[in-house]
């Protein structure tokens, strides 16, 4: 009686039993980790600091003033109350004569940044090529805009 | 089945972006978005003014206000050309976004976007 134990015959193969458990612990975690992140916006360029390009007056600029007024907020454009979806309708003829034009935002310190947006949007949409933002110490450094 | 889980991993793995910035903040809302630098530095402001900055490499950090114009000045001095990207909520004061301009300018940056999200979608 012989006890060699007969050798069974494998044949070679890789263990993937456990290869659906690792894809989904691994799915979980990029579904977990992933964000949706944003990357669209309202690009704009700054002007660069040489004078000659500043030599825009702002009397000759259309101005939209932008005044908190409760959640939402109050457009003057040109010293004429407006509302947002007017702003355009406003501005069309005279980038008609002049395509040029600067329209200055002005927003009060106190309105919310969403506003500013809002109008700046509006102006995107009404292809208006010049538009300025003065920053606060740009407003000190002109005296009064309006 | 192992295919489809491949094929899902695949899919996050590549849809997944790092983000630089997590500050959370509630964008303003436009129609008008044009897609911006992957790589363009980051500075978010939250509703009551407080400013994370990121150079578009590491994560953000909170910095003082001061802090930005050096900050900047320094990556401009890198890259003349780097976006500027402003992530700011739409119920923070204009007055923070004023103040983040006005360092920007000052460090002579010329690319800037404002994050939004599309208009209609709250």
């Amino acid at each position: 009686m012989s006890w060699k134990l007969k050798k069974k015959k494998e044949s070679p193969e890789i263990p993937t039993s456990s290869m659906a458990d690792i894809a989904f612990l691994l799915i979980v975690f990029f579904m977990v980790t992933s964000v949706f992140s944003v990357t669209r916006g309202l690009e704009f360029q700054l002007p660069t600091d040489q004078p000659e390009e500043q030599n825009q007056t702002a009397e000759e600029a259309t101005h939209i003033r932008i005044e908190p007024s409760g959640a939402d907020c109050s457009y003057t454009i040109d010293n004429n109350p407006t509302n947002l979806r007017d702003i355009n309708v406003y501005l069309q003829p005279i980038l008609a004569r002049n395509p040029n034009k600067f329209v200055i935002i002005d927003p009060l310190p106190e309105a919310p940044y969403k506003c500013m947006v809002n109008v700046f949007d509006e102006l995107k949409q009404g292809d208006v090529k010049n538009i300025s933002i003065p920053t606060q110490a740009e407003k000190d450094a002109w005296g009064s805009i309006m | 089945m192992a295919d489809i889980a491949f094929l899902l991993i695949v899919f996050f793995m590549v849809t997944t972006t790092i983000t630089v910035d997590r500050t959370p903040v509630e964008l303003p809302t436009s129609l008008e978005r044009t897609e911006v630098p992957k790589d363009a530095a980051v500075i978010a402001v939250t509703e009551d003014g407080a400013v994370h900055f990121s150079d578009g490499e590491e994560d953000s950090r909170l910095i003082n206000m001061e802090d930005l114009l050096p900050s900047a000045a320094f990556i401009m001095s890198k890259n003349s050309l780097k976006f500027f990207l402003i992530k700011a909520d739409g119920e923070a004061e204009y007055r923070y976004i004023d103040q983040v301009m006005e360092q920007l300018r000052q460090a002579s940056v010329r690319n800037i976007a404002m994050l939004t999200q599309q208009e209609g979608t709250g």
